[in-house]
């Protein structure tokens, strides 16, 4: 049917609108290649066989994505007079239960259900589904879609692509008519120049201008051409837009094509997007049919018609000029501009390119006019950009927003934050040729200009969100990697230059880059980005520019320390768990040595890595949990709590003084050299135990009465019980490190005592000072500090508590502080100003309060603390909290509200962060970093003053056990080293063999998990809370580990 | 009727003739910008990226062969990073192949080794690729060396825009591009080659030569392909 008139025109969207909105049901699946990658034509199939076995009647349509990857495949129904309903994750089990609930006018299952659609504007229209479904959510309320403005993906998702009817039942193709009809293409320029409508390609020139050019340019043979060649990994938008809705691409470049003079078009598509093109034949075939393309495009005298091209999938064809010299049947390479395209085009005549997202914006804008458009974005940007939010974030999809949205909405606010609750590192955007922007700075308005300023690019709108398990290292490799096998290799900076800063790259990742090549690797990339020819190369080392930029330290670890974080790199780390523990233990080791059954070469194993096993056994914050590749099967490999059980079976069993004798064996001669390691807290401890290894005479200083800081004094007995500290201490003394109790560096005896005594100094003594609340009312008589009630809890003090205690804070002091104060009877409450995960204390421990009767209110920020008449606390006003917007640690700013509660306590425990002793820093001399802790160099731990070394808290600031001995460790090795003039360590470490094959299959055992003294005892005493696996458990633990320390396997 | 323009190289005034290009105008000029792609009586395609200039009111560098000169402009032909990238480019062109000067034929003669030289090239700091290349003897008379090419282009330029044969493309992409002659088949038995030779004059290093000359003995005979084009074009 040829549209010729208005009447035929008003038929099809009569016809149209019949199909959107029947007379009946309608039921539509998302088919996009994202839908029918996740099951949907699976779906679509049992819709069908259902409703044709059945003989129901609803009206079934395959329509396009409505951007929601994350919950694919999504499915449309609509029952007259109510409001479209999304389902999510519809499976063709689901069928039935659907179509029961459209048959009785219910609602499908609750599982299923995403959100309703009451009404929507499509811009060019407007559809009204009907009222209804109280309690289902509206679209905007859905974080995901909140915030949304569908300009360019208005009707993705609700129309069928397959069908032109229904793109004209909602407004569609009535901005081209009315143009036509107005007669008037300079006034449709003016409303696109008007409109500050920028190309959606990356390069953000203005569209309107670039039309003009065109339209300026002489002769009848001119060309537009649609970039459709999207070839960014992680970046599908285009993908989507022709996928949903090919007809709003057609109407954008028709109108064109009469603003400009040209009378023919050309889209170039890649092949591997074969949907893609297929529905955009279709489109291009029934847009002939229909009258819009051809020698008389709706009656009114207009000749432009449509091809389609596709290309061959070089990542170089999205250059303009390259995809000219692909349409001209060249190689695709670029050429120097002048001349432009404008000038010089496709077969030499005046060409103009435009981005397939910026021709969906041409009709909107020729629709709603140029005012509603600018009103949308920022003032330099107008209107919105889809972005393909992607990676390590919780809720993938396309994207809508006004352009100058800052990057914190897009990853916390629509995608919800890290995927598992993990903290966001950076994003990158713009595909391969973006930069990666750090997390503090996510509050950048997302634009041309600002992203530019950082050294990123809008690109294609590719936003692809990274945590802490990506090497920034590696990813600027990766990144490079795909761009120097896309350079076309024209000119020298791009061919030559990317293959040689990948092998640098490659150096880097495998730790045998040195400093030097960091300016070289700089230089060559600044040279890439400012001679290459096109902008391929002159994009690509954005990525490395970027990371270079802001996460220059991480390529400095991979130089100096021969350590990637992330774990990534295989060539620096044995395995993940090896990788992510502070103390680098060879965790596949010792789980396969007790997995042999030999406890005392892996008691070995475990106590050369690490010399307080049981104690970190029982207390540490056990990162390789995180990094456990098991975690992918089912839940990680109970590491911790097997070295626990490995260390109790020898240090409380009788195997202790074979061990003793064993680990002494391990000594290296006597070296002459003494040193002084101030403070017994476990960096102390460690250093010292290594020192003592190494064969030097080690004297630790601390003015406690016994050794153990933290885990002594602060961790409570329920916990840590004392006498399995004792043990290990027993085992650190035994190798010779001697210990001066009572001794106070500072009052007792000076660092220059011990610079003259000593050949080298270590200071760790750790952070005790508890940080102060300005509250008014903390002079009153119950208000403690959390570590020196702990402390007095730990030697059994007479401790004045309460009856009933609030304990204001959240992390693992505050958690031990309110247990604490349960087991000496009292009534317990934790406040806690931000919501439940994002509080730092561990979650078993939390769960283990809760469960022991303590309440943890969260949402609460102290106001006040009252007292009554004789000073002593009465009660605790809070005000109620409501989570605000996201703040730089990726968590939600807690903002007060009117409300305040009043809790009556007579006790209030302070638990909000402990600090270094300013005094102690300030009288050292030494150089302090700007929060008052010691600045020691990040690689050797040298402090400012020589053969001065600190490690620990005090460097760091509060930290916990195993990062603080990790430290401890480090130093003792630098130490060596400095004094020694060699890498000694490897040295100290005794070689083991066994058995370095591979699980064949994964044991099918679930992770062993500890027995707890039931919460109603255990409150009533101080006996330690968990049981500790049993040898059978922990035997069995060991067998479900999946050996990725082993590489490669010869069978 | 030729419009004529004024620009400023380094600061001094030139009168020039609109269409000209800034590489033509310095030259013309006794101004100096090197370049290694670029060949009188070639068209410019601006691949080796060694004449990039500074132009008032641009902000990125551009190549001094394909940029035309306009009224009013200003062109800086040397800064310290100008110099700086020049320097990475003839030593990124050094690492990618084997250019092993001592025992190469255009030794004295090679406008790599020339420009290096005068670019105070004395060592690369990047990795060398040393890749295995293969040499094409089939030619009776010519030979071509993979190792010293630099995808310059001039020989494709020359084959294509002066002799009309068509002999020689640049296949592959990246790193990987190399120099073929028709379709893939060894030099010797391109049917299009008239052996007229041109493309080995036009060659800039040792990777074209006549058969039969040992280390140091191939000079070129550039002017032979330039000439061509202005003689044509005068008549």
């Amino acid at each position: 049917m040829k549209i010729q008139d208005l009447a035929a025109f008003a038929a099809a969207r009569e016809a149209g609108l019949a199909k959107l909105l029947p007379s009946r049901p309608r039921i539509a699946v998302g088919m996009g290649t994202c839908g029918a990658g996740n099951g949907a034509e699976a779906v679509y199939h049992a819709f069908r066989d259902e409703i044709d076995t059945n003989g129901l009647d609803i009206s079934l349509a395959p329509v396009g994505c409505f951007g929601f990857c994350a919950e694919e495949p999504l499915v449309n129904v609509w029952l007259p007079g109510r409001p479209l309903l999304v389902l999510r994750r519809v499976q063709p089990n689901h069928v039935g239960a659907i179509l029961d609930a459209v048959a009785h006018g219910s609602l499908p299952p609750a599982e299923t259900i995403l959100c309703k659609i009451e009404e929507w504007d499509h811009l060019t229209g407007h559809l009204k589904y009907g009222a209804g479904y109280p309690d289902v959510p509206s679209w905007g309320q859905v974080p995901f879609f909140h915030g949304q403005v569908k300009i360019v993906l208005r009707n993705c998702g609700l129309i069928n692509p397959d069908d032109i009817e229904e793109y004209i039942g909602v407004g569609g193709y009535q901005a081209l008519y009315k143009v036509l009809i107005d007669q008037n293409p300079a006034a449709v320029l003016e409303q696109m120049k008007a409109s500050k409508l920028r190309g959606r390609g990356g390069a953000g020139f203005l569209t309107g201008n670039k039309w003009e050019f065109l339209a300026k340019a002489a002769g009848p043979k001119k060309f537009l051409i649609c970039n459709a060649d999207e070839g960014d990994p992680g970046a599908y938008m285009n993908r989507n837009e022709i996928e949903s809705d090919p007809h709003s691409l057609i109407e954008g470049m028709v109108i064109a094509g009469y603003v400009t003079g040209a009378p023919r078009g050309i889209v170039y598509v890649r092949a591997e997007y074969p949907l893609a093109v297929l529905r955009l034949e279709q489109a291009i075939e029934q847009a002939r049919a229909y009258g819009i393309l051809g020698d008389n495009v709706l009656g009114r005298g207009l000749a432009f018609d449509l091809d389609m091209v596709e290309g061959a999938g070089a990542f170089v064809c999205g250059e303009e000029t390259a995809l000219i010299a692909s349409l001209e049947g060249k190689a695709g390479r670029p050429r120097t501009r002048p001349p432009f395209p404008a000038q010089k085009g496709l077969n030499g005549k005046p060409t103009n390119i435009n981005n397939v997202e910026t021709w969906y914006n041409v009709a909107p804008i020729v629709a709603k006019g140029p005012a509603w458009f600018t009103e949308t974005g920022s003032p330099k940007s107008s209107g919105t950009k889809v972005f393909s939010l992607v990676g390590k974030v919780r809720n993938t999809g396309l994207v809508e927003m006004p352009l100058g949205t800052p990057l914190a909405t897009f990853i916390y606010d629509i995608g919800e934050g890290g995927t598992n609750g993990r903290d966001i590192k950076a994003v990158q955007t713009g595909g391969p040729s973006g930069g990666c922007i750090p997390a503090d700075m996510f509050d950048t308005p997302v634009d041309y200009e600002t992203l530019a300023q950082l050294g990123s690019i809008m690109g294609s709108g590719g936003m692809v969100v990274m945590d802490a398990d990506n090497c920034m290292v590696d990813v600027a490799r990766y990144f490079i990697e795909f761009t120097h096998s896309e350079s076309c290799g024209k000119c020298v900076p791009c061919r030559v230059g990317l293959d040689k800063a990948l092998r640098m790259l490659n150096r880097f990742t495998e730790g045998t880059a040195s400093l030097d090549d960091l300016g070289l690797l700089d230089e060559l990339c600044r040279m890439v980005r400012d001679t290459s020819l096109c902008a391929l190369g002159g994009s690509a080392p954005n990525p490395v520019l970027t990371s270079l930029r802001h996460f220059r330290h991480e390529f400095e670890d991979h130089i100096v320390a021969k350590r990637c974080r992330a774990g990534v790199c295989q060539e620096l780390a044995l395995s993940p768990c090896e990788n992510s523990c502070p103390l680098h233990m060879n965790i596949p080791r010792f789980l396969q040595l007790y997995n042999e059954g030999r406890l005392e070469d892996a008691f070995l194993s475990v106590v050369m890595d690490n010399p307080l096993p049981a104690s970190t056994g029982r207390v540490c914050q056990h990162p390789c949990d995180d990094r456990c590749r098991r975690a992918g099967i089912d839940e990680p490999v109970n590491m911790r709590d097997v070295h626990r059980l490995i260390a109790d079976e020898i240090l409380l069993g009788d195997k202790f003084e074979p061990m003793v004798a064993r680990v002494r064996e391990q000594r290296l001669e006597p070296t002459g050299r003494e040193i002084a390691v101030v403070g017994a807290g476990p960096t102390g401890l460690a250093c010292a135990y290594y020192l003592a290894l190494f064969g030097h005479s080690v004297v630790v200083y601390d003015s406690r009465p016994a050794a153990g800081g933290m885990l002594r004094y602060a961790l409570p007995e329920y916990r840590l019980p004392k006498h399995v500290l004792d043990r290990e201490v027993e085992l650190i003394e035994r190798m010779g490190v001697r210990f001066m109790f009572n001794t106070s560096v500072g009052a007792d005896i000076s660092l220059n005592d011990l610079a003259r005594q000593y050949d080298a100094v270590f200071m760790a003594i750790g952070t005790w000072k508890e940080t102060w609340v300005y509250l008014p009312g903390t002079e009153l008589t119950g208000v403690l500090p959390a570590l020196p009630f702990l402390e007095a809890a730990s030697r059994k003090d007479e401790v004045p508590v309460g009856r009933k205690v609030v304990v204001i804070g959240g992390g693992n002091a505050a958690i031990d502080s309110a247990r604490t104060a349960r087991r000496l009877g009292a009534e317990v409450t934790v406040v806690y100003r931000r919501e439940r995960k994002d509080m730092p204390a561990i979650p078993e421990e939390v769960e283990a309060a809760e469960a022991e009767g303590v309440r943890v209110a969260y949402l609460l920020s102290p106001h006040r603390i009252v007292g009554d008449r004789n000073g002593q606390v009465r009660a605790l006003e809070a005000v109620v909290t409501r989570p605000g917007e996201f703040d730089t640690s990726g968590r939600r700013r807690p903002v007060p509200t009117d409300e305040v509660i009043r809790l009556e306590c007579d006790t209030v425990v302070l638990a909000v962060g402990e600090g270094v002793d300013p005094d102690f820093c300030r009288a050292s001399g030494l150089t302090l970093n700007e929060d008052g802790t010691i600045m020691a160099d990040r690689y050797t731990l040298e402090t400012s003053r020589e053969r001065f070394y600190a490690g620990g808290d005090l460097v760091t600031g509060a930290s916990n056990v195993s990062n603080a001995m990790g430290l401890g460790k480090k130093a003792a090795r630098e130490m060596d080293q400095r004094l020694m003039g060699q890498r000694r360590f490897p040295q100290l470490l005794p070689a083991f063999s066994y058995a370095m094959e591979p699980p064949e299959s994964p044991a099918e055992i679930g992770r062993h998990v500890p027995p707890e003294a039931p919460a109603g005892e255990r409150v009533m005493s101080c006996a330690e809370v968990s049981l500790g696996l049993t040898p059978a458990a922990a035997h069995a633990e060991t067998s479900r580990c999946l050996r990725c320390d082993i590489r490669s396997t010869e069978r | 009727m030729v419009e004529k323009v004024k620009v400023r190289i380094d600061g001094e005034v030139i009168a020039a003739t609109a269409g000209q290009t800034i590489l033509e105008v310095a030259r013309a000029n006794s101004k100096y910008i090197p370049a290694l792609c670029h060949m009188e009586g070639l068209s410019a395609t601006g691949a080796c990226r060694l004449c990039v200039v500074e132009v008032s009111g641009v902000a990125k560098l551009v190549p001094a062969c394909t940029t035309p000169v306009a009224e009013g402009q200003s062109v800086v032909t040397s800064t310290p990073q100008i110099e700086s990238y020049r320097k990475i480019a003839l030593e990124l062109l050094f690492a990618e192949r084997n250019h092993v000067c001592a025992v190469c034929v255009s030794s004295g003669h090679c406008e790599l080794q020339a420009l290096a030289q005068e670019h105070g090239v004395t060592h690369v700091r990047y990795p060398y690729s040393c890749p295995r290349l293969p040499v094409d003897t089939t030619h009776p008379r010519y030979v071509l060396d993979h190792n010293r090419c630099i995808l310059c282009g001039r020989c494709v330029r020359t084959c294509a825009e002066i002799e009309g044969a068509h002999v020689w493309e640049v296949a592959g992409r990246g790193i990987g591009s190399r120099l073929v002659s028709e379709l893939q088949r060894p030099w010797g038995e391109a049917t299009t080659c008239t052996s007229c030779g041109k493309c080995v004059q036009a060659c800039p290093t040792g990777a074209m030569a006549e058969k039969g000359w040992a280390v140091e003995e191939m000079t070129k005979h550039k002017t032979v392909v330039s000439r061509l084009t202005s003689m044509r074009e005068g008549s």
